[in-house]
């Protein structure tokens, strides 16, 4: 049985016994190498789940729209490693609790699918242990090695041209499961902090402070490079932030739900490089 | 419509040297807002604050700039004039144009237009404050005092007489600390236990002070007046309340060859035991690493011989909360390793010793009982040669400075030994020789004068044994000649350093120290008994090497601070808060977790029915210390501080 039949009919096997209220996984997209969230209520509609390798969109933001989680009952949803990473922050940021949430896990190596084992946000400990080992020897992506090589205004320029085509659209903010603010720094006008405008300051503002505020967060799941429009490589950011936590810190995001976000805890033996 | 009153203080020739006040004066007459603009020579002066209440009256202003000084100088000064003309002292703000302006800059044209900018960036602040009111809180009247040393008992007495109540806690098994294992002391040559002792009776008995040994500080939390503070209590092994000290267990226990702390390694003693004879409380403890029945199961002679059942095997480490008004921390010293000197053959050779160490030898309590022996042979030595400066004073070694009282014990030593054996002769190398202080240097001449210490100035390159004597080769930079001395016993002034967990300790309590884990006062001057942290106090060689009398009086100092501090029923605090927005809050609690005083709480938020929608973090105006961890820290902007909102903030830098 391949894998997609076999999450298929676990599907259909969770929501008639009535052990989730709702399957939250891909379904066929508007071109063959894309994939649309779907929503299946009911065991009848599980034939529309498709699993394979165009399935990349991390879905634990989909859980936290208002009210899906208030009735205390369960939801599946379809995630990879990072996805299982994304939910350990956000019930480590009391956004969710991982008991209400069932994992379908897969994991993409080239062309092939597999699943992974457990259901539980912490049956996926070890594996995640190992992909934080596996990143310290990662080797770095070929523009941001392009980009550690400038020199500080070659590196800001690159930049500026980039940030040029950003529209403020926000689909980076709508597509990152990490952007759950109740309202965003950028919507509070009492002051108005950061520049709305869709101008070189305003676009830098914008896209340096999200880079901020997903230091020691992100997964690294790329929702937010593939939204953007303007094809704008915003994970490159995101990316030297998570570097920097790890080899400072040695945090590595979404390890479990009792992880403490690294801004805002300290150990005695933290490097105090930044105090000159 | 704001009506904002301007005054700009010449400070003197100060301000208006370098500030053109007239045209700064001018340049805020015509800023949209201001009602008035003034100069006047010194505004903090009687008729200069009658001028501002004047103002305020008259013009019947909404806020007040006074564009002068650093706030610290007078912010207060004027806010109090202020509310004394009915402005709320909140809506008066000071335009530092002194330190971060005239003082700091020499072209005259730019210093006025910097000071412009923030005279006009501060009206605009001026105009989006709000009035504020002062914030009661209790002030506990209970004082943790850190260290049982003579520093740490001489502030809880003093506290403890004037009738404050005093945690006096130590963690070692015996009060006394340093003092304790003293032979004579400098200038006056009275027995260091025979004045110490009773002192440490006194603590221990006063009613007002609960004395906690063979404990730590685990945490330390809260703020001035309302500190929370966890002492672990080190499972002593022995039911302090059924043991009576006799003794029996001390005598019997089998394992007896640990080289003893108090004798510095000079003597071994027990298991179980008491540091020394007098200790306070004399009662024992068991040295869980050596007793023989921790490390293999078998043994309890202890249990056996005690008739008190005191002893208990089973006992655990407790922790106890205590909640503290103020914090005096009296954690004292320790000598420098030793070995860093392998030129001067400590621990390769045995008649090598400590400074410390001679004093237990010098000591009617010590290992010899009072004679000066060679620990080696336990022969009277017929030269002794003290090497001062060994360790402070020598860069090269982490120690930069001065230990400050070696070279008076040295004398001291010089003095005890020819008191002691009337025929043997002292060579004392020294860098200089360092005595002021009332009667010291009298007292270096007398030892030097009347009891035939031979001090040669210079320092000691090599020591060596050589036909069983301790060969000392030196120089004397006086003759400009290398000395040799054969020597049958050699002292060495080791350098007085701060605990070796000092800097740990100081982020407990969060204060500062310096490079070496001295702690930090908040002014070496003006304020050298308080730390940067309001309500912990320093007393004693833990903030620098200090002799008795220094650190008896720097603890009296202390006391004073305390009792003045519990003088007080309320203390009032700036209403400098954290606000939480509770419509935009998401309930992350990452401000929860960066608030270092627990000042957030979680608060429901329910429909109308009564149950729950979502939670969201709310301040308590009590414990809120104002810091604004928890405004940077929150993502969507929704804690703001009061008196420094983001609008005041926004506004002051647009002003610019």
């Amino acid at each position: 049985m391949s894998i997609q039949e076999h999450y298929r009919s676990r599907a259909k096997e969770l929501l008639s016994s009535g052990t989730v209220k709702m399957v939250i996984g891909y379904g066929t997209g508007s071109t063959p190498d894309r994939r649309r969230p779907v929503f299946i209520t009911s065991p009848d509609e599980t034939d529309r789940l498709v699993l394979d390798k165009a399935c990349r969109t991390n879905l634990s933001g989909y859980l936290l729209r208002e009210g899906l989680l208030s009735d205390q009952k369960q939801v599946a949803v379809f995630f990879n490693l990072d996805g299982v990473r994304s939910l350990n922050i956000l019930a480590a940021e009391s956004q969710l609790e991982t008991a209400q949430v069932l994992v379908l896990g897969f994991r993409i190596e080239g062309e092939e699918v597999t699943a992974l084992q457990g259901e539980r946000a912490a049956d996926f400990k070890s594996l995640i242990a190992a992909a934080k080992e596996q990143r310290k020897s990662q080797p770095p992506h070929e523009l941001q090695e392009k980009l550690e090589a400038m020199t500080p205004k070659e590196r800001f320029s690159f930049w500026e041209a980039e940030f040029s085509r950003c529209i403020k659209c926000y689909a980076c903010r709508q597509a990152c499961p990490m952007c759950w603010c109740r309202r965003c720094v950028v919507d509070n006008n009492q002051p108005q902090w950061v520049n709305t405008s869709s101008h070189t300051l305003g676009n830098l503002e914008w896209n340096l402070l999200r880079a901020f505020h997903l230091a020691g967060r992100c997964v690294e799941c790329g929702n937010c490079s593939r939204a953007c429009p303007a094809d704008i490589p915003l994970h490159l950011l995101n990316r030297r932030m998570s570097d920097e936590v790890q080899g400072s810190f040695d945090h590595y995001p979404g390890m479990d739900e009792a992880q403490e976000p690294v801004l805002a805890s300290f150990r005695k033996d933290d490097p105090e490089t930044f105090i000159l | 419509m704001a009506k904002i009153g301007v005054f700009v203080c010449h400070c003197g020739e100060n301000i208006a040297a370098k500030v053109d006040c007239t045209k700064l004066k001018a340049a805020m007459e015509s800023h949209p807002g201001v009602s008035i603009a003034t100069e006047y020579k010194y505004f903090c002066s009687d008729p200069g604050q009658e001028s501002i209440k004047k103002a305020i009256v008259e013009q019947g202003l909404t806020g007040v700039i006074v564009a002068a000084c650093s706030p610290r100088m007078h912010e207060a000064t004027f806010r109090k004039a202020c509310a004394a003309a009915g402005l709320n002292p909140y809506l008066c703000e000071i335009a530092n144009i002194r330190e971060q302006c005239s003082w700091v800059h020499s072209d005259g044209d730019e210093a006025t237009e910097k000071a412009i900018e923030i005279t006009r960036s501060l009206v605009e602040k001026v105009k989006r404050n709000n009035e504020l009111q002062p914030i009661l809180v209790p002030v506990t009247k209970r004082a943790l005092v850190i260290g049982g040393g003579i520093a740490g008992i001489q502030a809880a007495l003093d506290i403890a007489n004037a009738g404050g109540e005093v945690v006096l806690v130590e963690r070692e098994a015996s009060l006394g600390g340093h003092m304790a294992q003293l032979s004579e002391t400098f200038p006056t040559l009275d027995c260091s236990q025979c004045i110490m002792t009773p002192r440490m009776v006194e603590a221990a008995q006063h009613p007002n002070i609960r004395l906690l040994t063979y404990a730590e500080i685990e945490k330390v939390e809260g703020f001035i007046g309302n500190f929370h503070v966890r002492v672990k209590m080190k499972a002593r092994y022995v039911d302090m309340q059924a043991c009576t000290g006799c003794g029996d267990c001390i005598q019997k226990c089998p394992q007896k060859k640990i080289s003893g702390e108090f004798d510095c390694g000079l003597a071994n003693r027990p298991a179980i035991y008491t540091p020394f004879a007098q200790a306070v409380p004399n009662k024992p403890v068991i040295d869980s690493r050596h007793c023989t029945y921790f490390k293999n199961g078998k043994c309890k002679v202890c249990v056996k011989v005690c008739q008190t059942n005191a002893i208990n095997f089973d006992m655990q480490d407790e922790y106890l909360d205590l909640e503290i008004g103020a914090i005096v921390v009296a954690t004292g010293f320790q000598i420098q390793d030793t070995s860093l000197y392998g030129e001067y053959g400590y621990g390769r050779y045995p008649d090598v010793v400590t400074g410390l160490q001679f004093e237990r030898l010098a000591s009617a309590s010590g290992p010899t009982g009072g004679r000066i022996a060679r620990p080696s042979d336990g022969k009277e030595p017929e030269t002794v040669v003290f090497i001062q400066c060994a360790g402070s004073r020598d860069p090269s070694k982490g120690v930069s400075y001065c230990s400050k009282i070696c070279c008076m014990y040295t004398a001291k030593h010089a003095m005890l030994y020819a008191h002691k054996n009337h025929h043997g002769t002292s060579r004392v190398f020294y860098m200089d020789i360092r005595a002021a202080g009332k009667g010291y240097d009298e007292f270096t001449r007398r030892a030097i004068e009347e009891d035939g210490a031979g001090y040669i100035r210079g320092r000691v390159s090599k020591l060596w044994q050589e036909n069983g004597k301790l060969m000392v080769r030196g120089v004397d930079t006086l003759l400009g000649k290398p000395v040799e001395v054969p020597a049958d016993m050699v002292v060495l002034a080791t350098a007085m350093v701060p605990q070796p967990d000092a800097k740990e300790f100081a982020k407990t309590l969060g204060i500062g120290c310096d490079e070496y884990g001295f702690f930090n006062e908040a002014h070496m001057k003006l304020r050298p008994v308080e730390t940067a942290t309001a309500g912990i106090f320093l007393a004693g060689a833990c903030q620098s090497p200090k002799d008795i009398p220094d650190s008896v009086a720097q603890a009296s100092a202390a006391a004073s601070k305390v009792l003045a501090l519990f003088s007080r029923e309320k203390l009032e605090r700036e209403p400098i808060i954290a606000m939480n927005n509770e419509a935009t809050c998401s309930g992350c609690w990452g401000c929860v977790l960066a608030c270092p005083y627990n000042a957030i709480e979680k608060k429901d938020i329910t429909d109308r029915a009564g149950n729950l929608i979502r939670r969201v973090a709310s301040v308590n105006p009590g414990l809120c210390q104002g810091c604004g961890t928890c405004v940077t820290f929150c993502r969507s902007n929704s804690i703001d501080l009061a008196g420094f909102t983001e609008k005041q903030i926004f506004a002051a830098v647009m002003g610019l």
